[in-house]
């Protein structure tokens, strides 16, 4: 198993709903692990998940392009192996990388073999930290089957990004990539990253009325 | 990235230890008139090591995790380094302790040199590949890092052997040590050079359109997705050198590290010593500066996304307009330089 987050760069607005869930879920509640000590006259802190906004082409042809980045949970995780106390580590039965931040001793080595940037060093607790997948929101049995996904992926409001299993041919991210040809950033590194992306169309998407109410229903 | 003090002080100082306990060796096999500065060197170099080993312990931001470092040998050059310089250093502690405490046999020293000179070698190797192996570090990926690391460390460490020598006698040492030490300088010219070409040509490779998969260049990154100067949570990015300090350092290091040693090294100044330890003391700052450049030049594969990217004009525009472009303005009744 694999657990992924496949992005819909068609459906992409960047209204950074996915960046502010991300950090209002992990930094609330039981874990509370993104510091946020000084958020009104310091907002520029530790964000797990950041939107990364780019302009294409040349005037008069241009256009927009919003591109979430939070880790990739690669398979082959460069972050994994430069740990010398096995902190960051990649766990088999799902495939999420975490970080043990009782054996984490803040050497950032990490940091510099993460290809992405996202891993992100926070200096009170002297402990790299990053996305988790909200591990603790998907293995929550007390919450409903809906519910067990992560914040990004739950508040976005275009659901341009879809969660589920990579690995299983059958579930709808594996069938999003391979029927859209999804791909991966920076692949010439060879983390075979996990997350992957849609490509941009040119042909806007058409959703008719039955699908519109499909999504209202499923959705509330 | 950001450079640390103790990231400089444990990569230059143990580089420099080894340097010297290479170049005493060496002197203890090949020329027994110079014997007497081995167990000087010896003690150096172990002074050395030591501040290193101790500013590397600052590196941890939370030492107390610190008893796990060894857990990842088998994949983590870091465990490897903290294994290596854990060994080299004791063992230059016996060996510069034991003979103030016991009577020791002349092949202690002998022995222990070309012991110590493995483990030093050991030790420099490992801290090089630690860097040389993250491919995201665009300038760093390469054999050329272990080369420079290692070359620096035992050029200003024979510096240091060649100015104890020429305070001793109180004149030009020479010698074969002497002659290796001005070709090794040379060398080290060669590779500082060919770094500078591959730290330029990472710069050059990362940039926008390298970072989102898309085909349809030109991008422009308009929103670093709240990242702001100077990264404090990012520190493997660090704010782009400007062009115009970049080459100031480059010239400052190559001054330091390379030209000014070697001109001292090389002039027939007199008999006086000086010239000598200013030269060793200029080049163990060069190596430092060379170490600050090396971690604050660094491009990562994730300098894409952040906002201080150059901006390079296109090297083959014509700067003209397109000619469909062109023709919208005719249409209008407007110039290209009307401020558009």
């Amino acid at each position: 198993m694999q657990l992924t987050i496949i992005t819909d760069l068609n459906k992409c607005v960047g209204c950074k709903s996915c960046q502010v869930s991300c950090k209002e879920h992990n930094t609330s509640g039981a874990f509370g692990t993104v510091p946020d000590h000084d958020p009104y006259t310091d907002p520029d802190g530790m964000w797990w998940n950041r939107i990364v906004g780019m302009e294409s082409g040349e005037y008069p042809n241009t256009n927009v392009l919003y591109l979430p980045k939070a880790c990739m949970h690669c398979y082959d995780a460069p972050c994994v192996p430069v740990c010398p106390t096995g902190a960051s580590y990649k766990r088999e039965d799902n495939g999420v990388v975490l970080v043990d931040y009782d054996s984490c001793i803040g050497c950032q080595l990490c940091m510099w073999a993460c290809p992405y940037g996202v891993r992100e060093f926070d200096e009170q607790q002297g402990v790299v930290k990053k996305c988790t997948m909200c591990i603790d929101r998907i293995e929550d049995e007390s919450l409903p089957e809906i519910e067990r996904q992560p914040a990004c992926v739950q508040s976005c409001p275009t659901h341009a990004r879809t969660f589920g299993d990579l690995e299983d041919p059958d579930s709808e991210v594996a069938k999003l990539v391979a029927q859209r040809q999804g791909f991966t950033l920076l692949p010439e590194l060879g983390a075979r990253p996990a997350v992957h992306y849609l490509p941009r169309r040119q042909v806007p998407v058409i959703l008719d009325e039955s699908e519109v109410l499909r999504i209202m229903e499923e959705r509330y | 990235m950001r450079p640390t003090g103790p990231l400089l002080l444990i990569t230059v100082l143990q580089g420099v230890s080894g340097g010297l306990v290479l170049s005493v060796a060496a002197l203890w096999w090949l020329m027994p008139a110079d014997r007497w500065l081995l167990p000087m060197g010896l003690w150096g170099a172990f002074v050395i090591a030591s501040v290193g080993g101790v500013a590397s312990l600052f590196h941890m931001h939370k030492p107390k995790a610190g008893r796990f470092i060894l857990r990842r040998l088998k994949t983590s050059w870091l465990s490897r380094e903290a294994l290596t310089t854990g060994i080299y250093v004791p063992v230059l502690a016996i060996l510069v302790i034991v003979p103030h405490l016991l009577l020791v046999a002349p092949f202690w020293y002998g022995i222990g040199s070309v012991i110590a000179s493995g483990l030093a070698l050991i030790a420099m190797y490992v801290t090089a590949m630690l860097y040389a192996t993250i491919p995201a570090m665009r300038s760093w990926h390469t054999p050329l890092t272990v080369v420079s690391m290692m070359w620096v460390g035992l050029v200003a460490g024979t510096a240091l052997t060649e100015a104890r020598i020429a305070i001793a006698i109180g004149g030009h040492p020479g010698g074969p040590l002497h002659l290796a030490l001005l070709g090794g300088t040379v060398i080290l010219a060669g590779i500082k050079w060919l770094q500078y070409r591959y730290f330029s040509e990472a710069r050059q490779a990362i940039h926008a359109s390298t970072g989102t998969g898309m085909p349809a260049a030109p991008y422009r990154l308009i929103d670093s997705g709240t990242t702001k100067l100077p990264y404090r949570t990012q520190t493997q990015v660090w704010p782009s050198l400007e062009p115009g300090r970049r080459a100031v350092l480059y010239m400052v290091m190559g001054l330091s590290l390379i030209l000014v040693p070697f001109v001292l090294e090389v002039l027939p100044m007199g008999p006086r010593a000086i010239e000598w330890a200013s030269a060793a003391g200029i080049m163990v700052c060069g190596a430092f500066i060379e170490r600050w450049i090396f971690f604050a030049d660094v491009t990562h594969s994730s300098k894409i996304w952040f906002g201080d990217e150059l901006q390079r004009p296109s090297s083959v525009s014509s700067n003209r307009v397109s000619p469909d472009f062109a023709r919208r303005l005719k249409q209008v009744g407007m110039h290209r330089h009307d401020g558009l």
